[in-house]
């Protein structure tokens, strides 16, 4: 087999910075080769190179072969590289639903590709699981759920008939349920002869694909074929007796005014000082809907949300102390920061504003916040755009942390770190949870989930479908929504496993309700 | 798309309303009136108090306004209370000319502000994009009457290739009136217009989506015409919004420099008489064409770059 990809001894710098330094490896037709490593290990900046793609003041060097052109030699980005871009080599971005233009009805950009490129834009759509009806190529993408938009992107690079698909971080916030979807879908993929370069932190998604690993940390490969072991992640479960801390009752909360669009129904959780509730579901079954209305960003629901037996109202009526006490970490980060001040300054902002620091000490405590989550000080001193996705990440904990709260909402907070970043994470929360922080921990990774909280939710379709503790639903799910997640907590191990391609999670009923309305589509098919 | 357009338009109605309100009640404010004005050096003030009442003056200002708005809904802007004819004669006399100024300044304008825009936004902090804006801005900077002196002494006095003054006539029909009044509102307007399509063009170069199209194999030219355009006009086309305004509202030191009978002459000439009627009919007219500009602004950018919710 010879490989479609050879990277020999790639090297990239910037001034006397050395990002990725004298690494090889192969893509071989029909096969997964995976780069792995933390981020900021050198994962895309290696990739790139494949486009002679490089960040402004980044020299490459090193030889790098792609379809049998060279796109990068001694010198550097060589003139063939411009070529290769989609017609060889195509790139799916780590955020592909930012990548789809605002603009344009996503036939346009296909049309306009497959005549590029020769290729068949109904071939690309049906490939990537989209329906290929001409009323949803005259979309645009923000009609689109955010699956979908990941499928949009995956169909235009799929419509420039590469021959080697190179896919950055592609399970990063997908549920467990997709996300073993995703794997099929990739062995199909590849199947058809396609080289794929998977770039990812999940070592689960790599043990079920790869054929090849190469593993890279501070831009040297430490590794070849093998993988570091994943942390353990098993805690103490304690539960601490005593009143509730924070109570909904009833909770209802729509989109539209008027409870038009209803995303969650009737919800009741409570949780304790010292405890942690975990909130398990699909993308799209109402978790941040219901975060957000703790959080008071949703104002559009019914029902009563009690901190301390005293009704807590919407974010813009609490008082500082109501701020403080509950804090709310989201998703995507970086909107949340000001891109023109340091990182740091801004976590070590809470501590001002709401507990009242002094500006010195509320940065020191910043500084060693960020230091135990892994974020160094020097690194944390820059703009936000200077900072990984996983990075920004932590800082926005510990922006929450450092304001002391009684609350804790994380909602998938872990999505963009890897197996180390995670445990960090766990562990302060841990301690967190030790000092009498109640946590709400919503994330769509059952394991993970079940290993933090005391008791989950499991919620599908906007409704508490199942609750209890971690370790009974794990071994005794009642709720068909359970069963699969714990089935997909197995990807991982055993890459033999068969598709959980039930009746309900055929790929095109799933592309119809993206937003994983399971219950309400068995309860149609029934 | 479709509801957002209604939603829009609701907005617009609204609006609407809130100014009629507004015209009327700030006409109102304004010190005296035509029957003070006009007679007191000839009248008793018993013949001023009888003027008044014919004039509809006297009445409280609420009766005032409800009289107006229903006159104003069936077409009928009010009588001048100094020429005696209907307001809207002294509209259509007037608005002819500040059209032609204001349609054949934006054709002008609007091609050239986008050609620069994308060539500044393409070369961010280059010397081209330096360059030109040096120029605009340096334009923009200098006041209209400015220019317009400059214009004239050398155009029309010292080398007399071009009219200084309107002597009557249709503009249309002698096109050379236009050149100077257009070179006065040029400077500014192409300034502005062209500052907001290179930032648009400058924020679509950077956007993931065009480094993903590129990384797909899309070619430059391609990939401006195609995928920045319509995302860089967006800023452009809210600053044409009100660049149209401006224009629109009759650029009052053009106007005079030039003897032009345009809006803005028509509505300082009312203030001055106190002919409360004119000047409401003026504004009013004035501020539905911006709020209709504005709505068809916003319609053009919800359809270059649809979005899903706006109206928040």
């Amino acid at each position: 087999m010879t490989p479609v990809v050879r990277v020999v001894g790639l090297s990239a710098t910037a001034g006397s910075a050395v990002l990725v330094d004298d690494v090889s490896f192969d893509v071989v037709a029909g096969e997964v080769t995976a780069l792995v490593g933390a981020s900021g290990s050198g994962k895309t900046t290696s990739a790139l190179a494949l486009l002679g793609e490089h960040g402004d003041g980044v020299r490459l060097t090193g030889r790098v072969e792609v379809g049998g052109e060279l796109v990068v030699d001694g010198n550097g980005v060589t003139r063939a590289a411009p070529g290769v871009r989609g017609r060889v080599v195509a790139y799916m971005p780590q955020h592909p639903g930012s990548a789809l233009n605002p603009a344009r009805r996503i036939g346009t950009t296909l049309q306009e590709l497959a005549k590029l490129h020769d290729g068949d834009p109904r071939e690309a759509v049906r490939a990537a699981q989209l329906p290929g009806d001409r009323a949803t190529l005259k979309r645009f993408p923000h009609q689109f759920s955010g699956g979908q938009r990941q499928r949009v992107a995956l169909a235009q690079t799929l419509t420039c008939r590469p021959t080697v698909l190179v896919l950055d971080e592609p399970s990063t916030g997908l549920d467990s349920i997709t996300r073993l979807q995703l794997v099929h879908e990739l062995r199909d993929l590849a199947a058809t002869g396609l080289g794929i370069l998977l770039l990812s932190h999940d070592l689960d998604l790599v043990r079920a694909l790869a054929s090849r690993v190469v593993v890279l940390d501070a831009g040297q490969v430490i590794a070849t074929d093998v993988l570091p072991p994943a942390p353990d992640l098993q805690l103490p479960g304690t539960s601490t007796a005593g009143q509730p801390l924070l109570t909904a009752m009833n909770l209802s909360a729509s989109l539209r005014p008027r409870g038009r669009d209803v995303v969650l129904h009737e919800a009741d959780l409570a949780v304790r000082a010292g405890a942690c509730l975990g909130v398990v579901g699909r993308s799209g079954s109402g978790k941040t809907t219901l975060a957000r209305c703790l959080a008071g960003l949703h104002e559009r629901y019914t029902g009563t949300i009690l901190l301390d037996d005293e009704p807590l109202p919407v974010l813009r009526k609490r008082s500082r102390d109501q701020h403080r006490r509950v804090q709310y970490v989201w998703q995507e980060v970086r909107g949340s920061f000001d891109e023109r001040r340091p990182v740091d300054q801004q976590v070590a902002r809470t501590a001002q504003r709401l507990r009242g620091l002094a500006p010195d000490q509320a940065h020191a405590e910043a500084v060693a916040t960020l230091a135990r989550l892994g974020v160094a000080a020097i690194t944390a001193a820059r703009p936000p755009s200077r900072l990984s996705g996983g990075e920004l990440q932590r800082a926005a904990l510990a922006r929450a942390v450092l304001a002391n709260p009684d609350v804790l909402i994380c909602d998938e907070i872990t999505t963009a770190l890897d197996d180390h970043g995670t445990a960090l994470v766990v562990d302060l929360l841990t301690e967190l949870k030790d000092r009498g922080t109640a946590l709400i921990w919503i994330g769509h990774d059952l394991r993970l989930v079940a290993a933090v909280a005391d008791r989950v939710l499991v919620l599908d379709a906007g409704r508490v479908v199942e609750q209890g503790p971690p370790a009974t639903l794990t071994t005794a799910p009642r709720h068909e929504l359970t069963r699969r997640l714990v089935a997909a907590t197995r990807i991982g191990d055993n890459p033999k496993t068969p598709p959980v391609h039930g009746r309900v999670s055929q790929p095109h009923a799933y592309c119809a309700a993206p937003d994983g309305h399971l219950a309400e589509q068995e309860r149609r098919e029934r | 798309m479709r509801s957002y357009a209604a939603q829009r338009a609701g907005l617009a109605v609204v609006q609407l309303a809130v100014l009629s309100v507004l015209v009327f009640v700030l006409t109102s404010l304004l010190p005296g009136d035509a029957a003070d004005l006009r007679f007191t050096e000839t009248l008793t003030p018993s013949q001023v108090a009888a003027l008044r009442a014919e004039l509809g003056l006297d009445q409280p200002p609420v009766e005032r306004f409800v009289h107006w708005l229903g006159n104003v809904l069936t077409g009928d802007l009010g009588t001048s209370l100094i020429s005696g004819g209907p307001v809207a004669d002294i509209v259509r006399s007037s608005i002819g000319a500040t059209l032609v100024l204001t349609l054949a300044t934006l054709a002008i304008v609007v091609p050239l502000a986008v050609a620069l825009g994308i060539v500044m936004g393409t070369r961010e902090n280059g010397r081209v994009d330096r360059a030109i804006t040096s120029v605009t801005l340096a334009l923009s900077a200098i006041p209209d009457f400015v220019i317009a002196v400059v214009l004239v002494a050398v155009f029309s006095l010292k080398l007399g290739w071009l009219p200084a003054t309107w002597i009557g006539g249709s503009l249309l029909s002698s096109p050379a009136l236009l050149i100077l009044p257009i070179a006065v509102l040029f400077g500014r307007t192409v300034c502005l217009l062209s500052r907001q399509v290179r930032a648009g063009t400058v924020a679509a170069l950077n956007a993931e989506y065009v480094t993903q199209a590129r990384r797909l194999g899309i070619p430059r030219r391609q990939l401006l015409l195609r995928h920045v355009l319509p995302n860089a006009a967006v800023p452009g086309v809210q600053e044409l919004a009100r660049t149209g305004d401006t224009l629109l509202g009759g650029v009052l030191v053009v106007e005079a420099i030039f003897a032009i009978p345009g809006f803005a002459t028509a509505l300082v000439d009312g203030v001055e008489t106190r002919d409360i009627p004119t000047v409401q009919g003026l504004t009013l007219v004035l501020a539905v064409a911006a709020l209709l500009i504005n709505l068809g602004a916003d319609l053009l950018c919800n359809r270059l770059v649809p979005r899903s919710e706006i109206l928040r």
